[in-house]
């Protein structure tokens, strides 16, 4: 009996891992196809405002990386906003110009990467059942495989990794964190997490979320409770060091501290007011110049608020935290792209069992799907057709960031009441209020 | 080619002149193809330094003296310009572009400072002093529109301390440049426009020509071998008036059809009807009068000028041998006929008016006009309001003589240029022209591109200079109340190295400016965009806090002061007023 399980067992191993190498067979395949047969398509992605940002944008890096090899301080101008050991690495590889292969196999392991983090993430198991939760609809889940697959077929993820924009590397840096937080590795988990909040600034919001995780992690895999404050004290002091040496590391690099104020400054005072699928850009411009400083605290601070709130109240959910501030992310900092959707939207899905709890997703799912191919028609009417303005791109932008905001409301909604089905068994399936 | 040489040694007899006096005038005429006339105005003065810096300043104005004296300014060049100098039809420029500037007004100067900081704090002082002098925007030169060129521009004068010199130049392609510039122009003038050529100069006919420059150059001249250096300022107007247009009487400006019977009409065509023409190409010169064209009189010579030597000949005209001039004076005038009588230069009488006289003439011979060095096009390709390319053309004539240039761009900040994608390329030949190249980025809010390049053109090639920008998106204060007609993009300088140039001035060339479209924002609801997007924000935070404070309980627990509807509000006011009254 005993042997059949584990036969069982090592056969759906076997069968999972021949599924997992079929499908980033397959998902590489499509993206080397898609780059070798339309050679001009990733130099019109890289020039779409909804797919590269300001600060993730690969022309705008292309430029950093050729003012660099050419002896010229990036960060003396007004064009590159991204961090400073993406230089060396893309000074590296083959100019993308002319031999654009090498990049493009770049990105393409850059996104199987994050899908195999992916997969290790919900393999673990977290996002139902951690050592202090267990859902009682723990068994609604889908296996990793699909969640890979629903992370590496997104057309968002598509098109990013397309458009070769740095936030490709960001997701992998977030997803790695995730990955090894859920598998109990703390230093692996530090640099990552570390590396994460050196791309892009905001996921230092997800470390102490992740850090939870980690603790449930080590719990699980030990069997004994760690205790809890020299853990923390730990890994903050390691995740500190983690970011000072990047970021001396940075400064060693270019030989100044000027890097600080063009990527993370330019983040905090959003000078670049370019279109994106964001809510900061056009408000920004329409803002009265003496109210400036005022809103970009108010919408910093807004965005911060979320953390310290959801972690406190799902402090045995982690993981979900750490999906919905990815949520978070997409909609409320001022730089976001569909790559940060993406990594939402492929992160959600772990969260199979709260679906049947979930009240609005055909409104969410209609919205982002109208969005996304409006968004795009609405932007060339304002910017090539002249037959539209700003305020219809603008709408759109809205809409998007609403259909997020009500999945993200929606997911959470799901999983308070999923606390509150272990918590009062008795209410199950019964209406609620909140009072 | 042997008018080419005459046209060589005009110029060189023009420049030559040695400065025995104080103060120099002369008007340079020269009819160019399509029935215009080009008309040089040069005035010429001198201070010796030290009665400069003891305040005695001579026929220097005053008012621009101490200016110069309170910015520390060594050497100053200004330019008001308009229009297109159409190199193709009229040739070489006036003074090989050495006195032209980029359309609008142009500044640049070499302030002694010691630091960086101290000489962008003069060049301020310099920029509004002079702003509130000519009634030209000049002030709104700030750091975004400040550069300090490397290669493209080289002192005129001779310096002393050069290590301490900084070099800063300006440019305001929007400005528009009109009467109010041109009257303090004239104030500078010993005569101020009461007498001698200047008193030819008036706004209605300057600022209605094809193409107009008005120039101002400060620069400290040391004789060879001694010590006492004298400080020169020279003052120069170049415009290519439209003879017909010029000719329309000031009372009656609109142009008209002549009656029938005054058409002349070209017979040897096959005519249908009788009210058809094909008018008829006579090839004559048209006739004209300096009256006629500049709209008032020539009122003799300005007393203060020279009135011995070649500087005494205040008025030339470049013209045919056989070309007939009537000079029609109650005054004396004398005239000399230089340069293989191309030449013809008048000394004018001073107190009389004086005019010249024209005739409508066929002419047998012309005068070849010298090619220029260099032909330069600059444009935007691309469509929309999002990105673009610049593209540069610029060729070189001559079949044997390689030139070297150096290519300035002065970009403002919000055209975002991407070095990586800049192409040079020559019709000719595969390889680089690019020898030298100098970049300074652009930083949002603070400081425009600046882009500096030495090429070198083969004979007969056409270098094609390309690279793509992005157009940002400004906050809605930025832009101006004309926000939909873009913004003025200053012109590119070229600068001929080789050959090199035969007076101090240098050889230039600058293109057109350029009309950058920007994409607009709505500008009539910044309200309704704070307010929808705080909604969405609002919404949001508004729903999550909402789901993170409050706690679930079943339906029918829930209290009733807690409950909607109208019977638990009321409730509620019931309660809150009982627990009122008791407390109180």
């Amino acid at each position: 009996m005993a042997i059949d399980t584990r036969q069982a067992i090592d056969t759906r191993q076997a069968m999972d891992t021949r599924h997992k190498v079929l499908l980033f067979g397959a998902a590489a395949a499509v993206r080397l196809l898609l780059f070798t047969v339309f050679p001009a398509l990733p130099d019109l992605l890289a020039g779409r405002v909804d797919v590269s940002t300001p600060v993730t944008s690969f022309k705008r890096l292309q430029e950093g990386v050729f003012l660099y090899t050419h002896n010229v301080s990036p960060y003396d101008g007004g064009v590159y906003h991204q961090a400073p050991l993406l230089l060396p690495l893309f000074s590296l590889l083959p100019n993308p110009a002319h031999a654009p292969l090498a990049t493009n196999v770049f990105y393409t392991a850059v996104d199987l990467a994050s899908a195999h983090a992916l997969a290790q993430v919900a393999d673990s198991g977290f996002a139902s059942v951690t050592p202090w939760f267990a859902s009682p609809r723990r068994h609604l889940r889908w296996s990793s495989a699909a969640i890979a697959a629903g992370f590496l077929f997104n057309p968002f993820t598509i098109a990013t990794c397309l458009a070769r924009s740095t936030s490709a590397l960001t997701n992998l840096a977030i997803l790695t964190a995730m990955a090894k937080a859920s598998q109990g590795a703390s230093f692996t988990f530090i640099l990552a997490a570390a590396f994460a909040a050196y791309m892009a600034m905001h996921p230092i919001l997800l470390f102490p979320p992740l850090t939870i995780l980690l603790y449930h992690a080590r719990t699980r895999n030990s069997k004994t409770t760690p205790s809890v404050s020299p853990f923390v004290i730990s890994h903050t002091l390691g995740f500190c060091t983690a970011i000072a040496a990047l970021l001396t590391g940075s400064a060693f690099l270019t030989r100044s501290w000027d890097f600080l104020s063009a990527t993370y400054g330019v983040r905090l005072l959003l000078p670049d007011l370019t279109p994106n699928v964001g809510l900061w850009w056009y408000f920004f411009i329409e803002m009265f110049d003496s109210f400036r400083d005022f809103f970009l605290a108010v919408f910093w601070l807004h965005a911060a608020s979320y953390m310290p709130g959801l972690t406190i109240r799902l402090h045995k959910q982690p993981l979900f935290v750490a999906c919905t501030l990815t949520g978070v992310f997409a909609i409320f900092t001022p730089y976001p792209s569909i790559a940060d959707a993406a990594l939402y939207l492929s992160l959600v899905p772990m969260f199979r069992h709260l679906f049947p709890l979930m009240r609005y997703t055909f409104l969410a799912s209609a919205s982002i799907l109208y969005t996304s191919f409006l968004g795009p028609a609405f932007y060339h009417l304002w910017i090539y057709a002249g037959s539209g303005n700003a305020n219809f791109f603008y709408a759109i932008t809205l809409v998007w960031s609403l259909g997020l905001s009500v999945i993200l409301g929606d997911s959470l909604y799901a999983a308070l009441r999923d606390e509150l089905d272990v918590e009062r068994p008795e209410l199950r399936d019964k209406e609620v209020r909140r009072i | 080619m042997l008018s080419s040489l005459f046209f060589l040694l005009v110029n060189a007899w023009l420049v030559g002149a040695a400065a025995s006096a104080d103060y120099h005038e002369r008007l340079l005429l020269r009819p160019l193809p399509q029935d215009t006339l080009l008309a040089s105005f040069n005035f010429r003065s001198n201070e010796s330094a030290a009665a400069f810096e003891q305040q005695n300043f001579g026929y220097f104005p005053r008012s621009f003296g101490q200016i110069l004296q309170h910015a520390h300014a060594k050497e100053l060049h200004l330019r008001f310009s308009v229009g297109r100098w159409d190199a193709e039809n009229w040739g070489q420029r006036p003074w090989s572009g050495g006195r032209e500037g980029g359309t609008g007004v142009e500044l640049w100067a070499w302030l002694e400072a010691d630091t960086e900081d101290e000489a962008f704090a003069r060049w301020l002082k310099l920029t509004n002093a002079l702003s509130g002098l000519f009634c030209a925007s000049i002030n709104f030169i700030d750091a975004t529109k400040t550069i300090r060129p490397v290669m493209a521009f080289a002192p005129e004068g001779q310096h002393s301390n050069a290590s301490r010199l900084h070099l800063l130049h300006g440019t305001l392609p929007h400005e528009v440049v009109c009467t109010e510039n041109l009257t303090p122009f004239l104030k500078l003038l010993p005569c101020k426009g009461k007498a001698g050529i200047s008193s030819l100069l008036s706004g209605h006919k300057l600022f209605d020509a094809s193409f107009q420059t008005m120039a101002i150059d400060v620069r400290p001249t040391c004789e060879e071998g001694s010590a006492t250096c004298a400080l020169e300022m020279e003052q120069t107007v170049d415009m290519v008036l439209d003879l017909a247009r010029a000719k329309r009487p000031k009372d009656d400006p609109i142009p008209r059809p002549l009656p029938i019977d005054q058409l002349e009409c070209d017979t040897s065509k096959p005519y249908n009807a009788h009210d058809s023409c094909y008018p008829l190409n006579k090839g004559t010169q048209p006739a004209w009068t300096l009256e006629e064209v500049f709209g008032r009189p020539l009122k003799g010579a300005c007393p203060l000028t020279g009135q011995t030597g070649d500087e005494a000949d205040n008025l030339c005209i470049n013209i045919p041998p056989e070309r007939t001039v009537e000079v029609k004076t109650s005054g004396e005038v004398s005239e000399s006929r230089l340069v293989a009588d191309t030449l013809r230069c008048y000394k004018l009488p001073t107190g009389a008016d004086v005019d010249l006289v024209l005739p409508e003439q066929k002419m047998a011979t012309d005068l070849v006009r010298p090619k220029p060095g260099v032909f330069a096009a600059r444009s935007i390709n691309g469509h929309g309001q999002e990105r673009g390319s610049i593209q540069a053309v610029i060729s070189n004539p001559s079949t044997t003589e390689a030139v070297e240039i150096v290519y300035l761009e002065s970009l403002p900040w919000f055209m975002k240029p991407y070095l990586h994608t800049l192409r040079a390329r020559l019709d000719t030949t595969a390889e680089s022209p690019i020898k030298e190249t100098y970049y300074s980025p652009a930083v949002d809010r603070k400081r425009g591109t600046h882009l500096e390049l030495r090429l070198r053109i083969p004979p007969a090639s056409t270098l094609t200079l390309t690279y793509d920008f992005d157009k940002a998106i400004l906050r809605y204060t930025e832009y101006p109340p004309d926000a939909n007609r873009g913004f003025d993009v200053a012109p590119a300088v070229i600068r001929v190295l080789s050959p090199q140039a035969r007076d101090h001035r240098g050889i230039y060339v600058r293109t057109t400016s350029l009309l950058l479209p920007l994409p607009t924002p709505d500008f009539s609801m910044p309200y309704n965009v704070i307010i929808l997007t705080s909604t969405v924000m609002a919404l949001g935070f508004g729903n999550i806090f909402n789901l993170l404070v409050r706690r679930f309980v079943a339906v029918d627990e829930v209290p009733i002061t807690a409950a909607g509807g109208i019977k638990g509000r009321v409730l509620d006011k019931a309660y809150r007023l009982k627990a009122l009254v008791l407390g109180g």
